[in-house]
């Protein structure tokens, strides 16, 4: 996303508290600490935009709602243009568009997207979790069953999952409808297996099929 | 932090967590269901409304107010390390 709209637009990012605590990487007590996160993530995760820190109570997030992934995008004004709650770049990427239409002022996209987009979160969310091993894990199974495991195998299938879920802009027009197409197609073909089943129809094929033959 | 207009708010701020809730040592379900009744209320700030100005320090050295960067759209996020 930043290679798509840099020159365009200001990239910032804030470091907030600890949303997965562990043994290397403990809930801060110290700004210092914060601090060093904050160096270690603009390192590790190839950051070559602004990073911020906040400070040890989280004023800054807090009052800009506390949530655990939001993003904001502020217009030329200094007025908010967008939130979205859940992070998703091939929806703020649509935001921006329609913002550049409107010379970069005013609300976009009815402003606010509540959607979690667990998808994305699935395949990238193991990058964070794992930092925090083994007590983010215990921490996210105790507090959702299934969660820090599924987000495990999504990062294990991300090769393949990657360009869908992580992709920084949205579907064109013709995979969209590729995909509804397929996904129509499966249902097609499970409704009718199953409905051949419950009416007898496939079991009786089958048996013919699996009689042995008559030696002529 | 500075007296900026974040820190003002801040004060009157309903829901406002302590320094050890917010910095919590374990992730609960809890945290699970604030973040949802937080997405439900839509709480942060709303769509309109001007970005409360903040001030913080910068990886790297110095710090970096919002308001400096007015003139030019701003793609903000809040994340964690971990």
């Amino acid at each position: 996303m930043h290679r798509n709209w840099n020159g365009e637009v200001e990239f910032v990012d804030v470091v907030i508290r600890q949303a997965h605590p562990g043994p290397r990487v403990p809930a801060y007590h110290s700004f210092e600490q914060k601090m060093r996160d904050g160096e270690r993530y603009k390192r590790e995760d190839d950051i070559a935009w602004t990073v911020l820190v906040d400070d040890l109570p989280g004023t800054t997030h807090q009052v800009y709602g506390g949530l655990a992934d939001p993003t904001y995008i502020i217009d030329a004004k200094g007025r908010v243009a967008f939130y979205s709650m859940w992070t998703h770049a091939p929806t703020l990427h649509t935001s921006l568009e329609m913002l550049r239409t409107q010379g970069w002022r005013g609300v976009v996209g009815g402003g606010v997207d509540k959607t979690p987009h667990l998808a994305a979160a699935m395949t990238d969310g193991w990058k964070g979790l794992r930092r925090g091993l083994p007590q983010s894990l215990i921490d996210i199974e105790t507090a959702s069953p299934t969660v820090g495991i599924s987000t495990w195998l999504g990062y294990q299938l991300r090769p393949l999952t990657a360009p869908m879920t992580l992709r920084a802009k949205p579907l064109p027009a013709s995979a969209k409808i590729g995909l509804g197409v397929g996904a129509a197609a499966m249902l097609f073909l499970s409704a009718r297996a199953l409905i051949r089943d419950r009416s007898g129809y496939g079991s009786e094929r089958r048996r013919i099929r699996m009689r042995p033959r008559r030696r002529q | 932090m500075p007296n900026t207009d974040v820190a003002l708010r801040f004060v009157g701020l309903e829901n406002k967590m302590s320094l050890d809730e917010y910095n919590f040592e374990h992730f609960r379900t809890k945290h699970l269901l604030s973040d949802a009744k937080a997405t439900v209320e839509e709480r942060g700030i709303k769509p309109g409304e001007l970005a409360p100005d903040f001030e913080l320090p910068r990886v790297g050295g110095g710090s970096l107010r919002l308001s400096e960067l007015q003139g030019k759209p701003v793609i903000l996020h809040f994340g964690s390390f971990s």
